[in-house]
């Protein structure tokens, strides 16, 4: 009966070993601890201990100090290991604002993997530290930014008009002058955000002018009157407009604002809404950066499955990567699709006590203030560029029917201002084109806007029609209804379906279109056919089909009529 | 005039300082009443004056100690229980039972709450080693020929045990709330519901529907969803494990009543007379017979004699008890510290797992399952069930009661069992696994065919053909019954180990995971 009692005493001290190593590890194994016992503040070692940043009214309780001391309240002597360093210069203190909310994690984690999300299944990872910026999503919006180009365009005119040479801005510029003695101008970072002086421009010119005339009755801060002779030239009104355009979108986060103008430029809002702007078609947007990696399909995605391979590699292939999308793919650069995945990963949020919404969020939610710039080309890009393709001349994606081209001159020629608006407001029900004067889409200012940039955006106004809308019927009584039908059976149908709903071809049963367009621009289109399409024109002949008389294609649109439902 | 007090009487306050030193000792004391343990009074008080022990004998047979008696098996079964039963109810304190934050509160425990991780992977493994240990003990039961009078009811109520065990098993698959649990939990839940196959198959599901009603009793719903959580939830912590515990102490005490455990009839002659050095096998041979030993089945200790071959419970069998207690503990925390336990990706009832898998004790089942729900899931297990439950009333022999493979036959039946359970689980699999099965022959099968001729029901019926043939060759029921319960065992072990690891998308049979395709 030994046996037993050594079974006892061998499987009592097997457990008590395990438990009390599994007690170390927990207590005394962490890393945070060999961390924090390398670290020394100006009054010597630290104590060990978990610390946390706590904010109950962001609900914030951060652990990540335990490991990043330094970047802790107070703390920004402690030195020791490598990890210990002070967290860069911003705005929002981490000792008050924790860490999480901006770079996502799990922040009352107390072990590195977990922290940062390194766990296999992690539901909301950290932000890659490249992309460290799209976390001032969760709670800013930055508004009024405009689109890539205009974005570029304003920057490169503040760079080109030496504004660097005294301003500093996101940490470059506002050096010494060499040889004119030193001449630090404000630090314009985020003026954006801050405010500056709308005269600033009159304001430099006196400053130039009194430097000059060397009275300098108000010398201006922080600089000599001499410098001022040489540091200042006039400016065109353009360019004081880019850079008016530039200092707006200055709110510390450049990559952030960069990222928003690749996506008003990529016409995403075309189908997704985010906070309640865009169309319907598509997966709400709102919180796509927060997503979990978990919940998405991973087959054809390559590398770690992370969101941010994922939604790079849905840019490129939509239907590739979910089965059934019915997105086309981008065709844009990788840069851009780089920066798209930035902007997407900014998509998140987090419930605020309002005393911490910041002055933007405030201004796009109850103010109404819009994200996008009111620029026809940046509403445009906005909203259009998605299907209709940057520049308006329309784009194909395998599987998908093709989205016409709306900036070719041929079609701008013949579509008067009116067939545009109306076609923008009312959109073409039962094709993927919504209406968009509504709520969380255009005003009609807007879609003026729109209809105005295409115009000059290809040089063409619509040719004035001499005709009155309908004269197919009113004029000679030649259309024969029959014959139209037979010729569009012959020559339509194969594109544009038997009954007109459409195919490869536009639906030419709209009731928006039929009651839009003008006999003259059915006839036209019938005629010329549409540049960048496969609508060649019916008029000249071709070798691979019948062309068609002008009394024949008169009788089509007779016929095309016979589909218009007459309200009475 | 006052009269001095004789100073040798203790003032109020020494003899308060007195009674303070001895305190501990007095405490002590009162909570063992009988003193010492040292004699066999003591011994015995020691035992039937403790509410926790006093379902134990106060005295307990040399057979019933020797390692190979029992094996430990059940009292490693309560082990586990005890161990789910404790670190479930801390786990208990961080788990929200809600859809939208039960994930997430498995995730705090797993990497926020300290000690948490280790707390929830003993919970899993002493679950699973729980099943096992259960499962083996019901094998060991059945060998030594234990189910026999008078304990046939005890095996009933030890059968009840398993059923509730995995069903605790699988109501806590669910509670994680990520992928695997919630496809494992559809698949039993569809399993509940395929009685479906043969009210489909003869047009009465409209108005006759066991299986719809299964699937929403269990479920609360169509699909597992919030209702199924806060089932399943319930179920886990409240209602089965006070099932468990019932039927629990049933169990204890049917042993005690039952006279121990099952002893060969010629026990005192295998054990021999004990060794001289042997702890005092008795301190004061009894003069009379115990009354109290009539309402005990068994036979009472002689008059004049002692009983040689039983030792005093305290401490010997305690000793063996907490011998095994420990070793079962030592093995779940080892378990624990070696591996954890699985957490995936948050549910996501649009995706399914492929291949979605139930937990590894009813893989066996989901192997036949893939062919016909009903036949697999219901028709199968129940007549294992019904099966092992008649067994204590066919077999009402008591030859080879108490001993390993006791009985006609014996071993080397058994062994030739194993070989024909093996033999035919594995060619069974072998030849649906290359030729496939009916639907791929001919694919207008009607379903009612598909559901009777199932490969489990091929199995089932090769497996009985084998016993009835030892049945008749030993003209035994017990022969019969130690062929088919090897068989069975055979069966499950075949099949679960091929539906664990060699079943793979769709539920083809690959050689291992990597040979999976990608997608």
């Amino acid at each position: 009966m030994k046996k037993n009692k050594y079974l006892l005493l061998l499987s009592s001290l097997g457990t008590l070993i395990l438990l009390v190593g599994a007690a170390v590890q927990e207590n005394f194994g962490k890393d945070w601890r060999k961390i924090q016992a390398t670290a020394h503040s100006d009054e010597g070692p630290i104590p060990v201990q978990l610390r946390q940043i706590v904010n109950g009214t962001l609900r914030t309780s951060d652990r990540c100090v335990s490991c990043h001391v330094a970047m802790g309240p107070g703390e920004q002597s402690v030195t020791g290991s490598p990890l210990l360093v002070q967290h860069k210069k911003v705005v929002h203190d981490p000792a008050e604002y924790g860490c999480a909310i901006c770079h996502g994690g799990q922040g009352q984690a107390t072990e590195k993997e977990a922290a940062h999300g390194e766990v296999e299944f992690w539901p909301e990872p950290m932000l890659p530290a490249s992309r460290s910026y799209a976390g001032c999503g969760t709670c800013h919006a930055t508004l009024h930014v405009p689109n890539h180009q205009t974005y570029l365009r304003a920057r490169a005119t503040f760079e080109r008009l030496d504004c660097r040479t005294c301003h500093r801005v996101n940490d470059r510029g506002g050096t010494v002058r060499p040889g004119g003695g030193s001449l630090e101008g404000p630090d314009l970072s985020r003026v954006g955000l801050a405010g500056y002086a709308a005269d600033w421009y009159p304001r430099h010119l006196q400053h130039v002018s009194d430097a000059a005339s060397a009275t300098a009755p108000s010398p201006p801060p922080s600089a000599p009157p001499s410098a001022w002779k040489t540091a200042f030239a006039p400016v065109s009104g353009e360019d004081q407009a880019a850079v008016k355009t530039y200092l707006d979108l200055l709110v510390g986060a450049p990559q952030f604002v960069e990222a928003k103008s690749v996506f008003n430029s990529s016409g995403c809002l075309g189908c997704h809404k985010i906070s309640g702007v865009g169309g319907d078609e598509a997966t709400d947007l709102s919180r796509a950066g927060e997503r979990d990696p978990g919940q998405l399909p991973f087959h054809e995605v390559a590398g770690r499955p992370t969101l941010e391979n994922w939604l790079g590699e849905h840019f490129r292939s939509p239907s590739g990567v979910v089965a059934n999308s019915r997105m086309p793919a981008l065709a844009v650069s990788d840069q851009d699709i780089d920066w798209l995945t930035f902007y997407v990963l900014s998509l998140r949020r987090r419930e605020l006590p309002s005393t911490y919404v910041p002055r933007d969020r405030v201004r796009a939610t109850k103010l109404g203030e819009r994200e996008y710039a009111d620029d026809g080309a940046t509403l445009f890009g906005t909203f259009c560029a998605g299907c209709h393709g940057p520049k308006g001349l329309g784009r194909r994606s395998p599987g998908m029917p093709s989205f016409p081209s709306i900036a070719s001159p041929g079609f701008l020629a013949l579509a008067s201002d009116d067939f545009l608006i109306a076609t923008i407001r009312q959109g073409r029900p039962g094709r993927r084109m919504p209406g968009w004067e509504r709520d969380g889409g255009l005003t009609r200012d807007d879609i003026a806007k729109v209809v105005a940039w295409l115009r000059e955006t290809s040089g063409t106004q619509a040719k004035p029609d001499p005709k009155p809308r309908r004269w197919v019927e009113t004029g000679q009584g030649t259309a024969d209804k029959d014959l139209g039908k037979r010729l569009y059976a012959a020559s339509c149908s194969g594109c544009h379906g038997d009954k007109g709903q459409g195919i490869e071809g536009p639906a030419l049963n709209n009731q928006i279109l039929l009651a839009n367009a003008t006999d003259t621009f059915l006839a036209e289109t019938i005629s010329g056919g549409r540049e960048g399409t496969s609508m060649q024109g019916f008029l000249a002949g071709s070798s691979s089909r019948r062309s068609l008389s002008p009394q024949e294609i008169e009788a089509v649109i007779a016929f095309i009529r016979t589909w218009e439902v007459t309200r009475k | 005039m006052s009269v001095k007090e004789p100073p040798s009487a203790p003032t109020a306050l020494q003899e308060f300082v007195t009674n303070l030193k001895a305190a501990p000792r007095r405490i002590a004391e009162t909570a063992v009443r009988s003193g010492t343990p040292d004699t066999d009074r003591t011994r015995s008080t020691f035992i039937f004056g403790n509410v926790f022990l006093h379902l134990h004998a106060v005295r307990t047979h040399r057979w019933t100690l020797r390692w190979a008696a029992t094996l430990g098996l059940g009292i490693a079964s309560v082990a586990a229980f005890l161990l789910t039963l404790i670190t479930g109810v801390l786990l208990m304190f961080y788990y929200k039972p809600y859809t939208d934050v039960a994930y997430q509160s498995i995730k705090d425990i797993h990497f926020v709450v300290p000690t948490g991780r280790l707390i929830r992977n003993i919970h899993r493994w002493a679950a699973n080693v729980m099943v096992v240990t259960v499962i083996l003990h019901m094998a060991r039961a059945f060998y030594t020929a234990a189910y026999r009078k008078p304990r046939e009811f005890n095996w009933l109520i030890g059968m009840g045990l398993l059923v509730v065990t995995l069903g605790l098993s699988f109501t806590g698959y669910l509670l994680p709330w990520d992928q695997l649990a919630y496809w494992a939990i559809t698949i039993g839940a569809n399993i509940a519901q395929s009685p479906r196959e043969v009210t489909d198959a003869l047009g009465l599901t409209d108005v006759f529907d066991p299986g719809g009603l299964q699937k929403l009793l269990l479920l609360g719903s169509d699909a597992v969803g919030a209702e199924a959580l806060i089932r399943f939830y319930l179920l886990h912590v409240m209602i089965l494990p006070l099932a468990l515990a019932a039927l629990l102490s049933v169990h204890f005490w049917r042993v005690r009543k039952d006279g121990g455990l099952a002893k060969p009839a010629d026990v005192d002659q295998r054990l021999g007379t004990p060794t001289v050095p042997t702890y005092p096998v008795f301190t004061m041979a009894p003069n009379k017979t115990y009354q109290l030993a009539a309402i005990v089945r068994g036979r009472t200790p002689a008059v004049g004699r002692g009983p040689e071959n039983t030792v005093p419970s305290m401490p010997h069998l305690f000793y063996a008890e907490l011998g095994v207690f420990m070793l079962t503990v030592l093995v779940c925390v080892a378990l624990s510290v070696w591996s954890d336990a699985p957490l995936k990706e948050l549910a996501n009832p649009l995706v399914p797992e492929n291949p979605a898998k139930a937990p590894w004790y009813f893989l066996g089942l989901q192997e036949l399952v893939a062919f016909s729900a009903f036949a697999g899931g219901i028709v199968v297990p129940s007549i294992v069930l019904i099966g092992l439950g008649l067994i204590p009333y066919l077999d009402r022999s008591d030859v080879g009661t108490g001993l390993w493979c006791g009985g006609p036959g014996g071993w080397p039946l058994v062994r030739r069992s194993i070989a024909v359970g093996l033999g035919i689980a594995l060619a069974v699999e072998a030849f649906i696994i290359r030729f496939g099965w009916l639907r791929e022959w001919i694919p207008g099968i009607p379903q009612l065919v598909i559901t009777v001729v199932n490969p489990g029901t091929v199995i089932t019926l090769l497996y009985g053909a084998w016993s009835v043939w030892m049945v008749r060759r030993f003209s035994s029921a017990r022969a019969g019954a130690l062929a088919l319960f090897t068989c069975f065992l055979c069966g499950f072990v075949v099949l679960t180990i091929i539906g664990t690891y060699f079943r793979g998308p769709n539920w083809g049979f690959y050689w291992s995971p990597a040979d999976w395709p990608k997608h």
